[in-house]
């Protein structure tokens, strides 16, 4: 160990005083602290946005006047998703999907305004986040810092030299793991920072940070190792680069796109508007509230009547129409349910299908491990969406409730034509602020750690599979030297 | 790029001295084609593109299936529509009239904005703010690496590629003792780059372009944009081939020029975009979107708690042709309805302006950013050759928006004059017609 160490200070110390090495590892250290300094400012402002987004649509909803209350459920209102404390480090899915997501009556609709359609092409060849640095940039940092780290031993003899101090090749290659392990953090040091400062301000996120930390350093960890056994088995030190970039390039260019292409593939997703239209095929199969005559609302009208003792619409003690509203969203609302569930069944399938390959990257495990922990995946994502369903019919089943108790049928139907009828449909303002408001409730912190688990477990794969490469690699140099 | 020893090809003999450049091209590509592992290279790169391509035109059939498939339903939904609306007015609100953005025939090849941005939305003739900005439901995580597709290829593994067969191309003779022979050779020398560079540059545009030309041919492109995306392809070949001529005649050691080229490929191609981006939407604010819905909302929905007069004044003045028939006696009429809906979006038309101005701007300092980082700048005018850049996606919405107007034109006589509507005034509705 001592011999390694030995090694490990010589490696450092020729890496400092390379000026190509210097410039390199200075100006990932730069972009890393420019990534977290302006992810973190565009997370804050984000947040307050949206924030107040969301305190804006609950103040309007609250300030509207005397309205029918089936005015109120066409008008409905916005859920804004949040960003989680650690989008900061990991922004995940956040440009890809909507943020805005408007709720109303009869209709489920689709988050709309997300950066990806805001932004120029330029998005998609990746944003400077922490993330992306340490997953993307850091990697391809460490191949050029390390890559002849034993192939230029080898190659200029200084290794017979090393073990005629008494070194044996576990302890040159340890030597050079640890020096580039070295520089690996202090490459995650910015990054580090910034996860450490938005984990700060919510101390319950802590158990997720470390996950988020831990995935990290153990695909950091991963490429030190199999730039070291790289840069031993190669015969030359172009040799090493070559396979090493090679090997980037399909674990963190190549192999992401082929397991999101295979997905797609494997498990295909139907265009949002063909669901649409599936659904209210479907729809029109089960009754259509609109048709007084629909044989689906005829017997909800039989069994009403029976159920109050009465003869005829009028003479029930509540408003027949707001009940028909309440049975249409119920309806709706569970084919809306059943529709999504399924939509999200199959984008968890093509989840399932890319994490398969979590074995064969580790670029794709950490990414997994991250994005999960910081709460800024497909999940979040789809969570949002379920609660913000949840919210839309428990608000439209309310006001449905109030237009039967509150307004009276015979002014109802005569509404729209007699303005004096259409003003006494109209239920007090105060009405409005007596329900509820929409809050997103994020996964819990534990919840998030259990899920990014598999992606750790599997990175942890990944550094004790190349740990045994690299005492092949040992193995291997002790009798070419 | 998993080829070593890129030098095998410069391991025979000294190069006999012929006179005429087409003798220095043959014997240049009769050398290459020895060296297994860079032809193994360029072979690998010609069957990435080629799954590449295959991809493409997979994911582009899809996209046009599922065109067909939503037109049917639509087919069906229009019909059910027809069954029971009673009056110009309720078939215009009940009806979502589908619009799509068939994918070009080069979107094959740069597939770019379509998994991120809807290529089929249906609008109905009420206020459209609130309609024009949703999205589709795809899988955020799958549109998160990007797609397989050619331009992909072609900006992020052809670099490395080149970089791979022409870091060493100097360097090689001299490590393996060779180049003060060829040094000695006065004239000959550079003959001797060019062409070697050149034999090399041509086996990775082929390995590019025939992929290409095939899957154009597949897809039935017009010659133009055929040669326009051959363009781009010989563009983006040369770029990298000319930096890497230049490292590699540099006279540095061959580990250090490929180190040299591996950073400038990873700060044209992952850093410079990736701070691009950040500076240009830094540069460029624009208005929330959710804002605009929000407002669009309030102007529609406030409707019904203001006079109908004043609304109907206030449509009138801006729609004088329909003054005559703007008296309505009760308190709802389809014509006051359709009124507020237009003059909600008339109320954020300024404000819509400015946010499709914004992305409009932010696009365009994209495209200036091309011009510094050549590779971007050649992948940006691929996406435009294949409509699926962002630009594309604005084209789309202003499609809509003018099928937008003519549906309400085609509307608003029944509604306004309060003519009957039947199932054949119904079957003359405006189709969107999928123009280029």
């Amino acid at each position: 160990m001592r011999r390694a160490l030995v090694v490990a200070g010589g490696e450092l110390r020729l890496l400092l005083r390379s000026r190509l090495a210097a410039i390199g590892l200075g100006a990932l250290l730069a972009l890393s602290a420019v990534a977290a300094w302006t992810s973190s400012a565009h997370v804050a402002r984000e947040h307050a946005t949206r924030a107040a987004h969301q305190a804006a649509v609950d103040r309007l909803f609250d300030d509207q006047p005397a309205r029918h209350p089936h005015r109120v459920v066409h008008y409905g209102t916005y859920a804004h998703r949040p960003l989680g404390p650690l989008a900061a480090f990991d922004p995940g899915v956040d440009p890809y999907t909507g943020t805005t997501l408007y709720l109303e009556g009869h209709r489920q609709n689709v988050a709309a305004f997300g950066a990806a359609r805001e932004s120029s092409g330029l998005l998609r060849f990746g944003q400077l986040t922490p993330a992306f640095v340490l997953q993307t940039l850091a990697p391809l940092l460490l191949v050029f810092l390390g890559y002849a780290s034993v192939a230029r031993e080898r190659e200029s003899g200084g290794l017979r030299q090393l073990y005629s101090h008494g070194a044996r090749a576990v302890d040159v290659l340890a030597g050079k793991a640890l020096a580039l392990g070295a520089v690996a953090l202090a490459v995650a040091l910015p990054a580090g920072i910034a996860l450490v400062a938005a984990a700060a301000s919510v101390p319950a996120e802590v158990p997720a940070a470390l996950a988020v930390a831990a995935g990290h350093l153990l695909y950091l960890a991963a490429w030190v190792l199999a730039i070291a056994a790289i840069s031993a088995f190669a015969g030359t030190a172009r040799t090493a680069l070559v396979a090493l970039v090679a090997a980037w390039t399909v674990a963190v260019v190549v192999l992401p796109r082929v397991a999101a292409e295979y997905a797609l593939r494997a498990e295909p997703l139907p265009s949002r508007v063909e669901t649409d239209l599936r659904l209210q095929a479907e729809l029109r199969e089960l009754g259509d509230s609109h048709d007084a005559n629909d044989p689906f609302f005829a017997e909800f009208r039989r069994r009403t009547l029976e159920r109050y003792g009465v003869e005829r619409i009028e003479d029930l003690p509540v408003n027949f129409r707001g009940l028909v509203s309440a049975e249409g969203e119920t309806l709706t609302s569970r084919l809306f349910v059943e529709y999504a569930e399924r939509l999200a069944a199959i984008q968890r399938a093509q989840r399932a299908r890319v994490d398969a390959f979590a074995w064969a990257t580790p670029a794709l495990a950490v990414r997994r491990a991250s994005m999960t922990a910081a709460g800024s995946d497909l999940e979040n994502h789809l969570r949002f969406l379920a609660q913000a369903e949840a919210y839309r019919y428990d608000l439209i089943q309310r006001l449905n409730r109030l237009h039967a108790d509150g307004v009276a049928y015979a002014d109802d139907v005569q509404r729209s034509r007699d303005a004096a009828a259409e003003r006494r449909t109209r239920v007090v303002a105060s009405h409005w602020q007596q329900l509820p408001d929409f809050r997103f409730e994020p996964a819990s912190p534990r919840e998030r750690l259990a899920a990014a688990r598999p992606a750790l477990l599997a990175l942890g794969g990944w550094v004790a599979a190349l740990i045994g490469v690299l005492a092949l690699a040992a193995r291997r140099l002790e009798r070419t030297a | 790029m998993t080829a070593s020893g890129m030098t095998e090809a410069a391991g025979v003999a000294p190069p006999r001295h012929r006179p005429g450049a087409l003798g220095d091209w043959r014997r240049e590509a009769a050398l290459w084609l020895r060296s297994t592992s860079a032809v193994a290279s360029v072979a690998l790169l010609a069957a990435l593109a080629t799954v590449a391509v295959a991809l493409g035109l997979g994911e582009v059939a899809r996209q046009h299936a599922a065109i067909e498939r939503v037109l049917d339903l639509q087919a069906s939904e229009e019909a059910a529509i027809a069954g029971f609306a009673e009056d110009a007015g309720s078939a215009a609100y009940y009806t979502a009239h589908a619009t799509w953005d068939s994918p070009s025939p080069l979107a094959f090849a740069a597939l770019g904005q379509r998994d991120a941005a809807p290529w089929v939305l249906r609008v109905r003739a009420l206020a459209l703010e609130g309609q024009l900005y949703e999205s589709d439901a795809q899988n955020p995580e799958l549109a998160l690496p990007g797609r397989f597709d050619l331009a992909f290829v072609l900006v992020y593994l052809a670099p490395l590629v080149l970089v791979a067969l022409l870091h060493d191309l100097k360097s090689a003779e001299r490590e393996a003792g060779r180049l003060g022979l060829l040094l000695s050779m006065p004239g000959a020398t550079r003959r001797l780059w060019v062409a070697r560079a050149g034999v090399r540059a041509i086996a990775v545009l082929l390995a590019l372009a025939v992929p290409f030309g095939f899957g154009a041919a597949l897809a039935g492109a017009g010659l133009l944009e055929t040669l326009g995306g051959l363009g781009v392809m010989v563009g983006t070949v040369a770029f990298w081939t000319l930096l890497a001529v230049l490292i590699a005649l540099r006279g540095r050691r061959s580990a250090v020029n490929a180190a040299i080229l591996c950073a400038a490929w990873f700060a044209l191609v992952l850093v410079g975009p990736a701070a691009g981006h950040l500076a240009v939407n830094a540069a460029v604010p624009i208005p929330s979107g959710a804002e605009l819905a929000r407002e669009n909302r309030e102007a529609v929905h406030g409707a019904w708690d203001r006079p109908r007069a004043e609304t109907m004044a206030r449509f009138v003045s801006s729609h004088p042709e329909w003054a005559p028939y703007a008296a309505i006696d009760r308190p709802f009429h389809w014509k006051w309805y359709f009124a507020f809906q237009q003059l909600g979006d008339e109320h954020v038309a300024e404000r819509s302006r400015a946010y499709r101005d914004g992305i409009e701007r932010r696009e365009r300092l994209a495209g200036a950013i091309g011009w510094v980082l050549p590779p971007i700048g050649l992948q940006r005018a691929l996406h435009r050759l294949a409509r699926t850049d962002v630009a594309a996606q604005l084209e789309y919405q202003e499609r809509i928006r003018a099928f937008h107007a003519e549906l309400r034109a085609f509307y608003w006589p029944y509604v306004f004059r309060e003519q009957p509507f039947g199932p054949a005034d119904f079957a003359r509705t405006p189709r969107f017609a999928s123009v280029r």
